[in-house]
């Protein structure tokens, strides 16, 4: 299953929290594309999804400030917890 | 801490109070309107570097004793007074106007004290609102003025305009023997390194503004402190100068100090060993309590060193046979400090599996 985000307009820390929401709806194998407009957000996302065992990848060169991010996640999930 | 004003002497809200116990007809929210907040505003360290050196800005100017590439500025009046200046403003970090004009005037006069200039402190105020939020003006200014006075400074006048980001800081002058200023440049390998504050602030703010509506429960369930307790725990260490901890300077080898901001310990400290030409160990990690799992859940990096402080502490280099009565000189006048790493040769600057410690 693919899902789409768009986190675009959105104020830290909510598009990290936003990201998080819409993993736990998916599954081993599926896979969220997350669509922005915040450079820090993007980091903020890549950073915890990274930590938590998420595939992270850039799908296109980036235009401007706006960004693209692909998260799959693996077919062992760790799924997003809160200890860091 | 409920029911006690977080604001100090003023009818100020509580930063702990709850939005759903508002008033319907409750105003816009100070950090709602801008997307960036406090010292995350902030440039980043590479870009800003970048623009320096393509306007030739980031060269040494023989008129100062330093400059550009300080946390201040500082030139020599007479053979015993040097004036040191600088300028800081930042969009709210909290929704709190008269706390948000404490913290930015805090946090504007820390660049003075991380250079150790602690005496006659002057304050033009910076203040940009939104035509929707001028009525904030004046709980702006009477934060920034009473922060002003708790470092025996005075507001001296300012600038105002109309902005769609509130903005609000101010700059500051100070004075110092030139003898007692500090750099970044000299820093050994060997010193020890001390950090002022505990570290947190950003997700420690980032969690008061989601903790009602729909990432309400998720921010409450993340951590076991109450969020409005750490959101105290943060306004109290962002309003507290650095003023003693640079007065402690001078009974010290102090050979390298600077402020942590926007760009966390270790982009801090990063800064600071380019300068002196060193690497940095750290290996200490003080964090305002509850506030790690919260970073975890915001992906802001606060155990990686990376999450952005606002009006944080000192982080001050001391000669190794010095470390003593920098400690005693902080314990007489009830400063926090930790010792965080050491200096190290150059070129590395690593934070590798600290210690953590919850403030």
């Amino acid at each position: 299953m693919r899902e789409e985000i768009d986190v675009t307009g959105e104020v830290c820390p909510r598009p990290a929290l936003m990201v998080r929401d819409s993993l736990e709806e998916l599954g081993p194998g599926d896979e969220l594309v997350v669509t922005g407009d915040y450079p820090p957000a993007e980091e903020n996302i890549q950073r915890t999804c990274e930590k938590h065992g998420y595939g992270v990848s850039k799908p296109d060169s980036d235009e401007g400030e706006s960004f693209t991010l692909r998260i799959t996640i693996p077919d062992e999930a760790l799924g997003p917890t809160t200890g860091e | 801490m409920a029911g006690e004003d977080a604001g100090g002497d003023r009818d100020s809200e509580p930063i702990g109070a709850d939005p759903a116990d508002a008033s319907p007809d409750r105003g816009p929210q100070l950090t709602e309107y801008a997307e960036l907040h406090g010292c995350s505003c902030k440039i980043g360290q590479s870009d800003l570097e970048s623009l320096l050196a393509e306007t030739g800005l980031d060269a040494d100017r023989p008129e100062l004793l330093f400059g550009v590439g300080e946390d201040a500025a500082a030139r020599t009046v007479t053979d015993d007074r040097a004036t040191v200046s600088t300028i800081d403003f930042f969009t709210p970090i909290v929704d709190d106007p008269y706390a948000y004009g404490r913290v930015a005037a805090c946090n504007a006069a820390s660049d003075a004290f991380a250079k150790g200039a602690t005496e006659e402190l002057s304050f033009l105020v910076v203040l940009g609102l939104p035509r929707e939020l001028t009525d904030a003006a004046p709980a702006i200014l009477d934060g920034i003025a009473d922060a002003a006075a708790s470092v025996d400074g005075v507001v001296a006048g300012g600038h105002s305009v109309l902005n769609p980001w509130p903005l609000a800081g101010a700059a500051v002058t100070a004075t110092a023997h030139p003898d007692d200023l500090v750099t970044t440049e000299g820093a050994t390998p060997g010193d020890r390194l001390y950090l002022t504050k505990p570290l947190g602030t950003q997700p420690a703010m980032g969690a008061l503004r989601v903790r009602s509506g729909e990432f309400g429960d998720t921010v409450r369930g993340a951590t076991d402190r109450s969020i409005p307790e750490i959101g105290e725990a943060a306004l109290g260490w962002m309003t507290t100068p650095n003023r003693g901890a640079a007065e402690a300077f001078r009974e010290a080898p102090v050979t390298a100090a600077t402020d942590v901001t926007g760009f966390g310990l270790l982009g801090q400290a990063e800064h600071l060993a380019a300068n002196a030409g060193v690497g940095i160990e750290l290996t200490h990690l003080p964090v305002i309590a509850g506030t790690p799992p919260l970073s975890d859940l915001f992906g802001y990096g606060l155990l990686d060193g990376e999450s952005a402080e606002t009006s944080g502490g000192l982080l001050v280099a001391v000669a190794p046979h010095g470390g003593a009565d920098f400690e005693a000189a902080l314990d007489d006048r009830g400063i926090f400090y930790r010792e965080v790493g050491r200096v190290t040769e150059p070129p590395d600057v690593t934070l590798a599996d600290p210690t953590l410690e919850e403030i």
